[in-house]
Order: structure tokens, then sequence, then C-alpha cells
């Protein structure tokens, strides 16, 4: 009898843990398995400020080009400007010289309260804060001519919402494993290990998801991507001697003396 | 009459030969011997046994270009290509009282040091350019030579 609802109970479990599994990428009011208890984990902090660009009605994922600065002022002006969004740009700029403007790019990271990222010879990523994303960008584009320009603001809230929403059904399924293993044989409890095993590294997995999502809606993400101007090659010896007669000067036309 | 006329007449065409219309005249000092037949590089040309040589260019500018021009642009073509140094420059004249700057320039040939010294003259459409050069030892024991030789330079 003790062991048949063991069983009855693991199934439930499981079945509990797949379909909370199955609730990623579904709307944003993702439903606890019915019979499963809500644990309450620590609520997700309040969005910050949205900078120019904003979500789009109805929350989906978005991405804007942002090549008109008109239409940027206009969308951040919508009433969604509380959705859960991750802000990233990827500027390309020609300079006449790349290792000065990776210098400009770097000293406007820190102006802005934001850190290097990466650096390499020709690119720069750093993170800024999200309410400093558009000045951030304003002051790049000042650094050389724009030859492509690609902002992108994702609305991250479903699969903030869903995740959390797992995270919970975890933790309630982790609590009530905890619970029966407290009472259960050895046997059992070998099965209730295994299956607590599971479930914990599930909770970590989504805690990092939800970490990271955190961290990227705080701090925006801006590479730019350096190239030098293209200089035409200036030829060495005829433009500066474009006399024929030049060539024969010195001491070797001088000195050579054929009779 | 005629006698006497012959020779004459031959020794006045073979002068104007040896000129040839050359639009300058220059003496040659003792010591070194001008050659023969240095055209088209060359109007004149004269060399002696330690290897010193002086020469005369003659460049058709069709007016193209000042005396300043003509300075700056050997002087670049000199120092920025052939890498010659330039150790010195001073303001000259011809005999005819044509102004004129001369470049003197040190170039290292088989590791010796050798001296270029370019006199640089505009004179109506054309350019002069009077070259001397050599082993740095023998063109400081011909400069005097040298000198007279350059002093000598009438342009027309």
């Amino acid at each position: 009898m003790k062991r048949a609802y063991l069983g009855v109970l693991l199934v439930s479990v499981g079945l509990a843990l797949g379909t909370a599994g199955c609730a990623g990428g579904e709307s944003a009011g993702a439903k606890a398995p019915s019979g499963v208890a809500m644990a309450a984990p620590e609520p997700p902090p309040p969005p910050p400020p949205a900078p120019g660009v904003a979500g789009q009605p109805g929350g989906g994922a978005m991405a804007l080009a942002m090549n008109d600065p008109a239409k940027a002022k206009s969308v951040s002006d919508s009433p969604h400007s509380a959705a859960m969004l991750i802000y990233t740009a990827n500027l390309s700029l020609a300079v006449f010289q790349v290792e000065p403007g990776l210098d400009a790019v770097e000293r406007v990271a820190r102006d802005e309260g934001g850190y290097l990222s990466s650096r390499q010879d020709n690119a720069i990523t750093i993170r800024v804060p999200r309410d400093r994303f558009d000045d951030t960008i304003v002051r790049i584009e000042k650094l050389g001519d724009v030859t492509h320009r690609d902002i992108k603001a994702q609305d991250v809230t479903d699969e903030f919402v869903d995740l959390q929403a797992r995270l919970k059904n975890a933790y309630s399924i982790r609590d009530r494993l905890n619970e029966l293993l407290s009472k259960a044989a050895v046997k059992e409890a070998l099965e209730i290990e295994k299956e607590l095993g599971r479930v914990t590294e599930d909770i970590e997995r989504m805690e990092g998801k939800l970490k990271l999502l955190r961290d990227q809606m705080a701090f925006s993400t801006v590479t730019v991507t350096f190239a030098p101007v293209a200089v035409e090659q200036v030829q060495d010896s005829t433009i500066l001697a474009p006399f024929p007669w030049m060539r024969g000067l010195g001491l070797q036309s001088l000195l050579n003396v054929h009779q | 009459m005629n006698r006497w006329l012959s020779p004459l007449l031959l020794l006045a065409a073979s002068f104007a030969l040896a000129g040839c219309g050359r639009p300058f005249d220059v003496k040659t000092a003792p010591g070194l011997v001008e050659l023969d037949d240095q055209e088209p590089e060359y109007s004149y040309r004269a060399i002696a046994p330690e290897r010193v040589v002086m020469a005369v260019r003659v460049v058709d500018t069709k007016g193209r270009g000042d005396l300043e021009f003509w300075t700056r642009a050997t002087t670049l073509r000199m120092h920025e290509l052939d890498g010659y140094a330039l150790l010195g420059t001073a303001d000259v004249k011809s005999r005819d009282g044509t102004p004129g700057h001369e470049l003197r320039f040190g170039h290292d040939e088989g590791h010796k040091p050798f001296l270029y010294v370019l006199r640089v003259f505009v004179a109506g459409k054309r350019l002069f350019l009077v070259e001397t050069g050599g082993p740095q030892p023998q063109m400081e024991r011909y400069e005097a030579t040298l000198d007279w030789m350059q002093a000598t330079l009438k342009l027309d």
C-alpha cells in the first residue's frame, strides 16, 4: 500500500515537472499544474526605466531597426515601457584611426557608468546601464561615420514570467520530495533522491537563466566595429618626380662614364 | 686668299659645331677632360682621372616652374627618393648674373662617402642643372677647380 502510494506520487511529480518544462514559449500567464502547491519564490525585480526604445503593444519578441530616431521616440512613448526588454546595439563606424576610436568607446562606457566587456583589434563591446543606453549610442555615433546601425529591443517578458512559474513549481516539488524523503524507507529513498537531484538541477538552471535575464535587462550591450576610412595608395616615385630627366639625377648616372 | 680662307672657314665651323647650339658656355679646367657625345642626358660632361665629374643638363621646361619650384622638386627627388642627405644650400649666380640655388648632398656609395653638388638655374624657358660629384676626398681636392669651372658658366 505504501509502495503504491509512493509510485503514484513519483508519477505525479514526473508529470508535474514535464508539464512545467513544456510551458516554455507559452504566454506570460503560465499556470502551475493542478494539485501542486505554489511555493513563494523571490519576486522579480522591478524593471528599470526604459530607454528611448520600448516594447511593442502585445508584448511579443520585438526587434527594432533604429534607423529613424523620430520613430524611436514615438515608440518609447507607448504605454508598454514597463515591458522586460533587453537592449543591444551593433554599430559600425568608419574612422581614420581605429585605436583612438576603441579608446574613446571605452571612455564612454566608463562615463556612463558601464564597463568594458571585450575588446579586439577593431571591435569593442561595452555594457552600460539600461537608462544610459540612448546617451551612449548618441555619444558613440559622434566618433566616426556610421556605416551600419542595428539596435534591438528584445522583449523577454514571456520568457521571464514563464521561468518564474516553472521555478515556483520546481521549488514546490523539491519541498514535497524532501518531505517524502524524510518518511521513506531506504529503497524508496534512493528513488526519491534521484528525482530530487534532477529537480535541483532544473532549479539551478532556471535560477541561472533568470539571473542572466536580469543582468541583460539591467545592462545594455553595445558592440562597435571600426573600419579605417579607405585611403587611396599614393605611388611613391612617379608622383614626386613626374619628369623623366629627374630619374637621371644623382651620382650613379653622373659617375658612370661610358665612351 | 682662298688658300687661307678654307682652313679658317673649317675652323669656324668646328667651333660652331663644338658649341653645337649649347645654350650655355662653360670652360673646362686643366685636370679635367670634356667628354664627347654625352647627349641626350648631358649637354656637357667633363671628368678628372680621380672620378670627379662635372656635368650640365639643359631641360626645356616650356616656361613651367620657377627657380623655387625646380629647386624644391630636385631636393625632394634626391632627399626623399634616393636618400641623399642634404648637407647645405646656398644662393649662387652664373657668370651672366642668373640667380640660382646650390644644393650639397652627401651619399654613401659602397660604404664610402661621396659628395654630390647640384646647382639649379632657370633662364628663359630652360632649366639648367649643373652637377658635380665624386668621392668626398677627391671632391675636396678638386674643390677650387670645380669652383672655377662653375664660375665660368654663362647661360644664354
